[in-house]
């Protein structure tokens, strides 16, 4: 059961944290995260991804985030914080995501990371992806 | 069950009073340090919330405890020196044996996950812990101490000792410590390891305190100069939401064991990303992959760069 004792030790604990996340707030110390270029999506998703090749590459407007088509797949890459995560989709299931003001939303189908939000400039890519690299690409 | 004495409550404030300084230190460039606002608040609620995760299951573990220590194969005299000494090794390795667990079932990894899904590795990190890990059940792992005689409460204790000594080695500050000390310990330099998702990384350096039973039984790995640690999980998580943080990899075990039952155990007690048809990336299978990489033969590429 609660007492009395834990609910002063809980209010204080999250006070704490309140303050500590102002503190993180104010001391900006996240890592530097420059928007993407195509060299650096492209060393990302070869971490992510090792010994994939990249049919094509498009590369947010805003440089937030980056999509690449590998075989029948799609190479998606996000930016979270300061720093980015990465998924495999279906190229198809890429390719059916719309263009709404500026932004493709891709559904992930994972809870752990539900969509992708990327600033593209139009989608989807005309063409076959292969010959598309370097022309869509919107960054 | 916590005893009168506890000695991560006693240590909350020296939390967030380390914390404050490993920011402050960050901020004047005095230490290699990175805090992210979203993924600290993440990290810090996760840690409030987990001290209540515990209370509803608080009574039945106490109990189980209690009733073990009352159906003990001998009495240990909690005043004789060699009983601490004899408690804090086989914590130890108890502790050794739930990590090891924790990560290689999926079923246990569901609760552990969310303490490696920060791609940061500071102190904060040390604090993102879990919401369901006396669900999970691993606090059974401990009851064959009382029943072999250690008072619960003895026991309580040394867990909560466990738990302050790896609060500090959350921090990139700290680069080696001397050669017996990383010898015998888990250091910061161990346990970056055990955080990185660098696939020569995976899976190692689960040591509590003592980074022995890693090389006793064959997981230790240490820290490379040639390969900096990449913090996180191998699919990192897309959101700063708590509630996927602590929960998402339980609605994943559900969503599989729905869509394939018949594949019940594997999804629950297989290895982290096992499928029945192999289509998703375990520990081992992306240890391979690594490993197959290291030992092919360059490419025209690599000789090229190498000249």
């Amino acid at each position: 059961m609660l007492t009395h004792a834990l609910y002063i030790q809980l209010a204080g604990s999250a006070a704490a944290v309140a303050v500590l996340v102002g503190i993180t707030a104010w001391a900006n110390i996240a890592r530097s995260a420059p928007p993407l270029d195509e060299d650096r999506a492209r060393k990302l998703l070869a971490d992510e991804f090792p010994g994939r090749t990249l049919d094509g590459l498009w590369v947010a407007v805003d440089g937030m985030g980056a999509i690449a088509k590998c075989g029948g797949m799609a190479l998606v890459l996000c930016r979270l914080g300061d720093g980015y995560v990465a998924r495999q989709v279906p190229w198809g299931q890429a390719l059916a995501a719309s263009l709404k003001d500026g932004r493709v939303i891709i559904n992930l189908d994972d809870v752990a990371a539900p969509r992708a939000v990327i600033a593209l400039a139009k989608w989807p890519p005309k063409g076959p992806a292969s010959n598309n690299l370097g022309k869509d690409r919107a960054a | 069950m916590k005893p009168g004495f506890d000695p991560v409550t006693l240590a909350t404030p020296f939390f967030i009073l380390t914390v404050l300084l490993e920011i402050a230190l960050a901020r004047l460039n005095l230490i290699k340090s990175r805090y992210e606002t979203k993924d600290t608040a993440v990290s810090l609620t996760m840690g409030l919330v987990s001290t209540l995760a515990g209370l509803p299951l608080a009574a039945v573990i106490a109990a189980v405890g209690l009733w073990a220590y009352q159906h003990r194969l001998v009495t240990i005299p909690a005043d004789a020196w060699w009983a601490w000494v004899a408690v804090f090794l086989l914590e130890d390795v108890t502790y050794y044996g739930f990590h090891r667990l924790s990560h290689e079932r999926r079923f246990w990894w569901a609760s552990h996950v969310n303490h490696h899904s920060s791609q940061h590795y500071n102190l904060g990190t040390a604090l993102r812990q879990t919401w369901t890990g006396q669900v999970a059940g691993t606090w059974l792992l401990w009851v064959p101490l009382m029943w072999l005689g250690f008072p619960p409460w003895m026991v309580a204790i040394e867990k909560g000792i466990s738990l302050v000594y790896q609060y500090w080695v959350h921090t990139e500050a700290i680069r080696r410590l001397p050669k017996p000390i990383e010898a015998v310990f888990n250091t910061p330099s161990h346990h970056r390891v055990h955080h990185a998702r660098n696939p020569r990384y995976l899976d190692r350096n689960y040591a509590g305190i003592l980074i022995i039973w890693d090389r006793m039984f064959g997981t230790f790995q240490a820290e490379l100069d040639e390969e900096p640690c990449r913090y996180g999980l191998v699919h990192n998580l897309g959101t700063f939401n708590v509630l996927r943080v602590a929960f998402h990899e339980w609605i994943g075990i559900v969503r599989d064991t729905v869509r394939q039952p018949r594949h019940v155990l594997g999804w629950l007690f297989g290895p982290p990303g096992w499928s029945p048809d192999g289509s998703r990336d375990t520990s081992a299978s992306l240890k391979a992959q690594w490993a197959a990489g290291q030992s092919a033969p360059p490419t025209s590429t690599d000789q090229e760069a190498a000249a």
